[in-house]
């Protein structure tokens, strides 16, 4: 091995406890880089490949009165349309245990070939008998009830009838089941009619061979026409994304992370260039000396980069096994999220590739800046360096440093502290970076939840419930409040929408087939209402006397495409276009789409003073009370189809994003850690670089006692300063995350909100840990004798 | 081999400029054993820096085995250094994770003057030639100052350059190692190297040809040694 060579590997060894920093901090970096890379990668591909995989429908149109054969065979003709299919969605209810479920079924033709939107049968077979059904697999835990169990399924009128479970299917173009907090059963038109329901396949799902949405939507569009001009209403046509459900939420919320993740790796890389300046630092001589013996600065420079590739190879290697647990374990939980079976584990090999580029590349671009610096120096300014002297003084911005007065340690400290101010601002960056992260990963979190926390507050109901007919609303008063422990009762009207053009054409819904994503709803409330109280975000909340004024939340603003206050608001209910003035917009938590106004402005779809939903505000067990009320409902012959409580739709909402948020806390705790790493290893080299200065101190009679004293102070005043200002870099960084977190979950960035734990947690942490690695090297400072400190080169 | 024509050396100082070296002549045949003396502060160091190309002269020529020092742009003046000087310094400085036999490869590692399986014989073979080769495989803690400089005179030999140049080489020896440093030295003008050494040592006879003594930064005397 060539001499050069031979003293990078001794030098990196006799400094192991410093390389081994290095190492591990990197080795952090790249674990979670490698895990958001893999996952990445494999969910977008195997989610795409799923949901491809069951042909979904490019769109649906929900056609009055139902597509029998005839006409189903007529669409496939249409031009554009390679396949089509006729299909019927219910919403009902399952009694599990003394409690209700929310119950989607999903109709399905005997005879239907299953070439549009495909299930894949786990067990069990298709079709089902009349007395059975199909669950979706995500469902069995939501409606306890696998193959071979009973389910009591509510007809139409409320009362229900036992349905055989006869297997399970897998649905990859649903969202999970208990996600949704709704159970999924699969089951043929004559199995509807055993439960009461009349069975009319109204949804036509067609399939076109161009994917994109105009294409999808003008060939919607067409059939549609065509539909009408058979004498045959279109109410909607609903053409989602062709992509899973949660597919751009996971994509950029794992985009963000991996970002988060190479902000890691760059502080690592910056942890690695500053305690490598710093070992360098120490070795100024010895560059001069290699120098007066024919040692070109680019010779050097290949040394010591040769010494960053090999820690970062080191890393790199050592973050594997970290990485592809990390990264599969992620893609797993994510998956169950998204209800994507994951049928191809393998990574494409730029993923390797990038992963290794990124381990090598990017601590080697951050070091280059330094280690250029350090073998650029002149042989006369290495020889003249001595260790002791930092020529403290010379510089005009120094003489203040001089007039700092205090208590003789104290002053020692803070003038230390601040005489090498670039190595201070560094060590600093360090500390600020990761804790900037590291707290902003805590405020987020801590948004998320205020977040939630308010937008549930500002309902002040406890459960909502839906009847299965519109009736007069004060016989749904006085029967809801009649029962014990309903504090406040509040009929409404709630009914399906579609936005629609001023000229009455209804325009394509991106609503998926499940009817939950993308969902657009029109609701009265009385007003005043008791029940809501929104967060106003621009005009007002609906008055008494308003007549056509209309309130939208956010996701209905985004709908409808941000309009303006004051604004025409068309909505078509059934077919039936109207028109609505924008006098406010508020901020909703969880909850689809919806347009709030008053009970006088949809006369025209529903009979005055009549309500199809209830909320109501309890005292006690809010389930047991929920039961009562539908059980008095009942008694006035008011059927109950379907009741949500708020707990259940907070369950909801937090299953929507508990795995990232847990992400985003575990990238912060990683942030932390380099940010830490980096503080005790710039530390250490402050410390080891003044050993001949603590000889000197010694040397005319300070105590080892008072010298390790002075630099814990040190190193205290480093953690506090640096803590100091990662809070402070924290709050723009939380707004961001917190804007882009929020804008993907509910559509308007999440409030800032400080984590006070967070924020102590930090700076209790970078304090310890630089008193810790201060007082480590300080202490093997004091240890050396007199002789051996003056020697120290 | 070595030529200063009217060499001025001044260096910036809170009070204006320091002036090290004013008008400095000085020629250095091949073979020649010359000793400069003076003072602390005479300007010594400062020649002999200007002699390396560490340092630049404010006014003057330079001119070592061959080459216009300073007229030799930074960027190439460690690899004009690693061929055509060999230093030797006061406090060795010897690369402490390096073994003796690695420090002395060190110079045609860099230079690549010797092919890499003749380097350590070679090495060897130095480290003969100043008596310590028994003391090859260890580092320089292990070993006495005497032996550390005779190493350092070694590595300056690596890549047989035509001058040596040498900086107090004898400052912190005892006397009879100092004699046997300076022994070496004059062995090396006598095979034809032009040695040039910087010292505080007044009795040089036997060993160096010429004394060169600089007072306040002018040469005061230039006068042939007799033994």
């Amino acid at each position: 091995m060539r001499p050069r060579t031979v003293k990078m590997w001794r030098d990196l060894s006799a400094a192991r406890g410093r390389v081994a920093v290095m190492i591990l901090a990197i080795a952090v970096a790249m674990s979670g880089v490698g895990a958001l890379l893999i996952a990445r990668t494999v969910l977008v591909r195997e989610a795409a490949a799923v949901y491809v995989g069951t042909n979904p429908a490019s769109a649906t149109l929900e056609v009055e009165g139902g597509v029998d054969a005839a006409l189903l065979a007529q669409v496939r003709t249409r031009p554009g349309v390679t396949d089509a299919a006729a299909r019927q969605t219910v919403l009902t209810r399952v009694r599990v245990g003394d409690q209700w479920r929310r119950m989607l079924l999903f109709v399905i033709a005997a005879d239907d070939p299953m070439r549009v939107a495909k299930l894949r049968m786990e067990s069990g077979a298709w079709p089902p008998a009349d007395g059975e059904l199909l669950l979706e697999r995500t469902a069995e835990p939501v409606l306890d009830a696998t193959a071979g169990d009973r389910l009591a399924v509510a007809g139409p009128s409320g009362a229900t009838t036992e349905v055989r479970v006869s297997g399970t299917v897998y649905d990859a173009a649903l969202a999970p089941a208990g996600q949704e907090s709704v159970g999924y059963g699969y089951l043929t038109p004559a199995g509807l009619a055993r439960l009461g329901f009349t069975a009319s396949a109204d949804e036509l799902r067609i399939v076109t061979p161009a994917r994109d949405q105009a294409s999808v939507e003008a060939t919607a569009s067409a059939v549609a026409a065509w539909l009408t001009a058979q004498g045959r209403e279109v109410h909607q046509i609903k053409a989602p994304p062709y992509q899973h459900p949660h597919h751009s939420q996971s994509e950029t919320i794992t985009g963000m992370f991996l970002a988060f993740a190479l902000a890691a790796l760059v502080l690592a890389g910056v942890l690695v260039a500053a305690t490598l300046g710093g070992m360098l630092a120490a070795q100024t001589r010895q560059i001069g000396i290699m120098k007066t013996v024919g040692a070109t600065t680019g010779q050097l420079l290949r040394v010591y980069l040769g010494a960053v590739a090999a820690i970062a190879a080191t890393a790199t290697v050592l973050a594997v096994g970290p990485a592809l647990l990390a990264g599969y374990g992620l893609t797993g939980l994510v998956a169950e999220m998204l209800n994507v079976e994951i049928a191809n584990r393998a990574m494409p090999w730029w993923v390797p590739a990038t992963y290794v580029g990124a381990g090598l590349a990017i601590p080697l671009a951050v070091a280059l800046v330094p280690l250029v610096r350090a073998a650029r120096i002149t042989v006369r300014a290495a020889l003249d360096e001595h260790g002791a002297g930092t020529g403290v003084g010379s510089r005009r911005s120094d003489r203040w440093l001089t007039r700092l007065r205090g208590g003789r340690l104290s002053t020692l400290a803070l003038r230390n502290l601040l005489r090498r101010r670039g190595r201070l601002a560094l060590t600093l960056a360090l500390l600020a970076a990761g804790g900037a992260m590291f707290t902003s990963g805590l405020n987020s979190s801590a948004a998320w939840r205020s977040w939630v926390d308010d937008g549930m507050a500002r309902r002040a109901y406890d459960a909502q419930l839906r009847l299965t007919s519109s009736a007069p609303a004060d016989a749904i008063a006085r029967a809801a409040t009649a029962v014990d422990g309903v504090v406040a009762a509040e009929p409404f009207v709630s009914l399906v929408a579609t936005p629609a053009t001023a000229d009455g054409r209804i325009e394509v819904q991106r609503t998926y087939p499940d009817d939950g994503h993308g969902r657009f709803l029109l609701a009265a409330l009385p007003a005043p209402t008791r029940m809501v109280d929104f967060e106003v975000t621009a005009g007002r909340w609906l008055h008494a006397a308003d007549t056509d004024g209309v309130v939208l939340n956010q996701s209905a603003v985004s709908r409808l495409g941000d309009p303006h206050l004051g604004d025409d608001v068309h909505l078509a209910v059934d077919g039936v276009v109207g028109r609505w003035r924008l006098v406010g917009t508020v901020a909703e938590a969880g909850g689809p789409a919806t347009a709030y106004t008053t009970p006088q402005s949809v006369a025209r779809f529903v009979d005055p003073g009549t309500a199809n939903m209830l909320h109501i505000t309890t005292t006690g067990d809010t389930e047991e009370v929920t039961d009562a009320v539908e059980a008095s409902l009942a008694t006035a012959g008011l059927m109950v189809g379907e009741s949500m409580l708020i707990a259940d739709l907070r369950t909801a909402i937090d299953e929507h994003v508990a795995v990232f948020i847990g992400t985003l806390l575990a990238l912060a705790a990683l942030m932390a850690a380099v940010g830490i790493l980096g503080l005790a290893a710039t530390m250490s080299i402050t410390v080891t670089q003044r050993t001949r200065e603590y000889g000197v101190m010694q040397a005319i009679g300070a105590r080892p006692a008072t010298i390790r004293r002075m630099v814990l102070l040190e190193g205290t005043l480093t953690g506090l300063l640096g803590s100091l200002v990662a809070i402070v870099l924290g709050v723009p960084l939380s707004v961001l995350v917190g804007e882009l977190l929020g804008t993907i979950s509910f559509g308007l960035p999440l409030p800032l909100r400080l984590s006070p734990v967070g924020l102590a947690a930090w700076l209790l942490l970078s304090v310890a840990a630089a008193a810790v690695a201060t007082l480590v090297a300080a202490h093997r400072a004091a240890r050396l004798t007199i002789r051996e400190t003056l020697s120290y080169q | 081999m070595i030529q200063v024509r009217g060499v001025a050396k001044t260096y910036p100082v809170p009070g204006g400029e320091f002036p090290a070296l004013s008008g400095v002549d000085l020629a250095v045949d091949a073979g020649e054993f010359t000793a400069v003396v003076g003072r602390s502060g005479s300007g010594k160091t400062t020649l002999l820096n200007l002699l390396a190309g560490i340092d630049r002269p404010t006014a003057g020529e330079v001119r070592v085995a061959g080459t216009a020092v300073h007229e030799v742009r930074e960027t190439q003046l460690a690899a004009w250094r690693g061929r055509a000087v060999g230093l030797v310094f006061q406090f060795f400085q010897l690369l402490p994770t390096l073994t003796v036999a690695e420090n002395v490869m060190l110079p045609m590692d860099f230079r690549g003057t010797v092919a890499a399986r003749r380097r350590r014989p070679l090495a060897l073979e130095l480290l003969d030639r100043v008596g310590i080769a028994e003391h090859a495989d260890k580092v320089p803690a292990g070993l006495s100052g005497g032996q550390q400089q005779r190493a350092a005179i070694a590595r300056a030999l690596a890549n047989d350059p035509p001058v040596i140049l040498a900086d107090e080489p004898t400052g912190n020896l005892d006397s009879a190692t100092a004699a046997a440093v300076l022994e070496l030295f004059r062995e090396l003008a006598r095979a034809g190297k032009a040695v040039v050494m910087v010292t505080h040592e007044r009795d040089l006879s036997g060993y160096a040809d010429r004394l060169v003594t600089l007072v306040d930064g002018r040469v005061a005397g230039d006068v042939a040694v007799t033994a």
